[in-house]
C-alpha cells in the first residue's frame, strides 16, 4: 500500500466557542478525485483550508504526501512549524477559491508566472513557455495579455486553475469553484477540472455539482455539523445513501 | 380599438430650458469681472513690486528651503508611516499599543507647537547621548549644537506627518480584499513578498490620492517653521517686507509660487494614479505617451 496522499486523523477545528469541525477522518490516495458535499455549515470549507494550514487545526493531524502539515515533531514533542516551513508546505498543494482571488493588477500571464518565478525561482523564459502551455490548456491563451476584470467569471476561474497549476502541486483543493458563476459559465469550469482528473491530478473538490461529482469523483464524501457522515463510490453514496442526513441532503439538491 | 401611435423619432429633441443656470451664471461673470477691476485698478497691489520680486534670487533660496523641507519631511513621514502603519496592524499587542499611541499623540497635537517643543528641547534634555539604557553612554552631545533650526523643522514636520500617513497606509492596506493575501499564501509567496507584490501594490490605489494631499499640506505647512527662524519662503518676504514695508506685494510672491508648486504636484499625482489604476477598470491601462500626447481613450471590447 503506498502512502496517501492526504491523510487527515480525528481533525478538529473550533472558532471561538463554535466547533467547525469534530474529529474528521480522510484518506486521500494519489490520483484519486474526492468531492465533499454536505450543507453550508456542513465545516467542508473548513477542512479543506485546514489541509493546506490556511486554518491552524486544534485538535488531530493532517498529512499530505507523508508530511505532517503546520506542526513537526520533535523530540517526542509536536510544536507548531515556523512560518518559512509552513509557506514551503503549501507549494506543493495548490488551492481553487470560491472568488478566484487573481491578482487584479497583473495581467493574466504575469498572474500564471508569479508564483514560479518570484517563489520557485524559474527561471523567466521557462516559466512563460510554462504559463502559454497552461492557458492553453485551460483555453485562455489568447487572453494572456488581459486583465482579470477584463474576463468573465469562468475565465477567471479557469485562469486560477493555470495559476495553480503552474506551482506543479501534486494536489488540488477546490473551494466551491463554481458557486460564484453564472450558470451558463459553470460547465467550463467543470469541464476543465475533469480534464485534470482524466490527467490523473489528485484532487479534493467542495461543490454543489451532484453531476459532477457522479461523473468525476472517484469517491464522494458527506458531511454534516463538522463530521463525515457517510463516504463511498459516487454511485453508492449518491444513488443509495445509508444514512438519513445524506438522504434529506440529496432530495433537497437533486 | 386602441389606433396606433404615430412614428417618433426622439433624435434631436428639444433641451430642457434651466433659467436659474442662466441667472448664476451671470452673477458668478458680474463678481468676476468686479474681482479683475480690482486686481488692476488698485494701486495698493503694486503689481510692480511683485514683478520686481518673483523671479528674485533671494526668493529663489527660499523655494528651495520650502522644497527641500518638503521633500526630507514627507520622507520621513512616509517611511515612518509605513512602519507605524504595519506595527499597527501586527500580531504583536506591545507594537500595536505603541503604534496606536504615536499616532493618538503626534495627531493629537498641533504641529506648530510640536515644532517650537523640538526647537526648544535643549531645555528639557541639555545633552542628548547615546549608548546601552541604563547603562554606559559612549556619545554624548550638547543638544542646542545638535538641534539646528532644520533639523527641528525636520523633527517637528516629519515625525507629525508620520502619524498622518500611517493612517492613510493602514487605510489602504485594509481596503485590499483578504482574498488576496490568502490566494498568496495558497501559492507558497512569504508574508514579505505577499505584502510587497500583491498587497502594496494594489493598496497603492487608495494611498496615492490621499498622500497627494498630505504633500501639498506639506508643503504650506513648511510656512510654519518661519516661526523658528528657518528661511523658508514665507520667512523670506516676511524679512524682506518688515524693511520695506510692502506687505501685500511680498505675500502675493508667495502666493504665487506656492500655487505654483501645488499645481505641479496636481500633475505630477495625476500621473502616478494612473500608473497604480492598472487593472483596475475593465479599460486597458493608458499608457504615458497615448495621455501625454493627449489621446483619447478608446474602450476596449470586453468579453462576457
Amino acid at each position: 500500500m503506498s502512502v496517501p496522499m492526504v491523510r487527515a486523523r480525528a481533525v478538529r477545528k473550533r472558532f471561538g466557542h463554535l466547533e467547525v469541525l469534530k474529529g474528521i477522518d480522510l484518506d486521500v490516495q494519489p490520483g484519486e478525485v474526492v468531492v465533499i458535499l454536505g450543507p453550508s455549515g456542513s465545516g467542508k470549507s473548513t477542512f479543506l483550508r485546514c489541509v493546506n494550514h490556511l486554518e491552524t487545526i486544534d485538535g488531530g493531524a493532517i498529512h499530505v504526501d507523508g508530511e505532517l502539515i503546520g506542526f513537526e515533531v520533535k523530540g517526542g514533542k509536536v510544536r507548531h512549524l515556523r512560518k518559512r516551513e509552513i509557506t514551503r508546505q503549501r507549494r506543493e498543494i495548490g488551492m481553487v477559491f470560491q472568488q478566484f482571488n487573481l491578482f487584479p493588477h497583473m495581467t493574466v500571464l504575469q498572474n500564471v508566472m508569479e508564483a514560479p518565478v518570484g517563489v520557485r525561482g524559474e527561471p523567466r523564459d521557462e516559466a512563460k513557455e510554462r504559463a502559454y502551455a497552461l492557458l492553453r490548456r485551460v483555453g485562455l491563451e489568447d487572453k494572456a495579455a488581459a486583465y482579470p476584470r477584463q474576463l468573465s467569471g469562468g475565465q477567471q476561474q479557469r485562469v486560477a486553475i493555470a495559476r495553480a497549476l503552474a506551482m506543479r502541486p501534486k494536489l488540488m483543493l477546490f473551494d466551491e469553484p463554481t458557486s460564484a458563476l453564472d450558470p451558463e459559465l459553470v460547465g467550463e469550469v467543470l469541464a476543465t477540472m475533469k480534464s485534470l482528473a482524466e490527467d490523473g491530478l489528485t484532487m479534493i473538490v467542495v461543490t454543489h455539482e451532484i453531476g459532477f461529482a457522479r461523473e468525476v469523483a472517484d469517491r464522494v464524501v458527506f458531511m454534516d455539523g463538522g463530521v463525515v457522515v457517510e463516504s463511498g463510490p459516487p454511485a453508492k453514496v449518491l444513488d443509495d445513501p445509508s444514512n438519513e442526513r445524506t438522504k434529506a441532503f440529496l432530495s433537497r439538491v437533486l | 380599438m386602441t389606433s396606433e401611435p404615430p412614428e417618433i423619432d426622439v433624435a434631436g429633441a428639444a433641451h430642457t430650458r434651466h433659467p436659474l443656470r442662466w441667472v448664476a451664471s451671470v452673477v458668478l461673470l458680474v463678481l468676476a469681472a468686479q474681482l479683475v477691476s480690482l486686481l488692476v485698478t488698485n494701486p495698493n497691489f503694486q503689481w510692480d513690486v511683485v514683478g520686481s520680486y518673483v523671479n528674485a534670487q533671494i526668493i529663489g533660496q527660499g523655494i528651495a528651503t520650502t522644497l527641500l523641507l518638503t521633500v526630507i519631511a514627507m520622507t520621513v513621514g512616509v517611511v515612518l508611516g509605513v512602519l507605524l502603519a504595519v506595527g499597527r496592524l501586527s500580531e504583536n499587542p506591545v507594537a500595536r499599543a505603541a503604534c496606536g499611541l504615536y499616532v493618538w499623540f503626534f495627531r493629537g497635537t498641533p504641529v506648530l507647537v510640536q515644532l517650537v517643543l523640538w526647537y526648544n528641547l535643549s531645555y528639557l534634555l541639555p545633552e542628548i547621548s547615546f549608548g546601552i539604557p541604563f547603562g554606559p553612554e559612549f556619545v554624548t552631545a550638547d543638544t542646542n549644537v545638535l538641534i539646528t533650526p532644520l533639523l527641528a523643522a525636520i523633527l517637528g514636520l516629519g515625525l507629525n506627518e508620520g502619524a498622518y500617513m500611517a493612517e492613510i497606509i493602514r487605510g489602504g492596506l485594509m481596503s485590499v480584499d483578504p482574498g488576496q493575501s490568502e490566494a498568496a499564501a495558497a501559492l507558497g509567496m512569504s508574508s514579505g513578498r505577499t505584502f510587497r507584490r500583491i498587497v502594496l501594490p494594489q493598496a497603492m490605489r487608495f494611498i496615492i490620492p490621499p498622500t497627494g494631499s498630505q504633500v501639498i499640506s506639506m508643503l504650506k505647512a513648511t510656512s510654519l517653521v518661519s516661526v523658528i527662524a528657518l528661511s523658508d519662503l514665507l520667512y523670506t518676504v516676511q524679512s524682506i517686507y518688515n524693511r520695506t514695508f510692502q506687505t501685500i506685494p511680498l505675500l502675493i510672491v508667495a502666493c504665487i509660487w506656492y500655487l505654483i508648486i501645488t499645481s505641479i504636484l496636481y500633475v505630477g499625482q495625476s500621473f502616478i494614479e494612473r500608473h497604480y489604476a492598472r487593472g483596475a477598470t475593465r479599460n486597458a491601462p493608458q499608457s504615458f505617451w497615448a495621455f501625454a500626447t493627449f489621446r483619447r481613450r478608446r474602450p476596449t471590447e470586453v468579453t462576457s
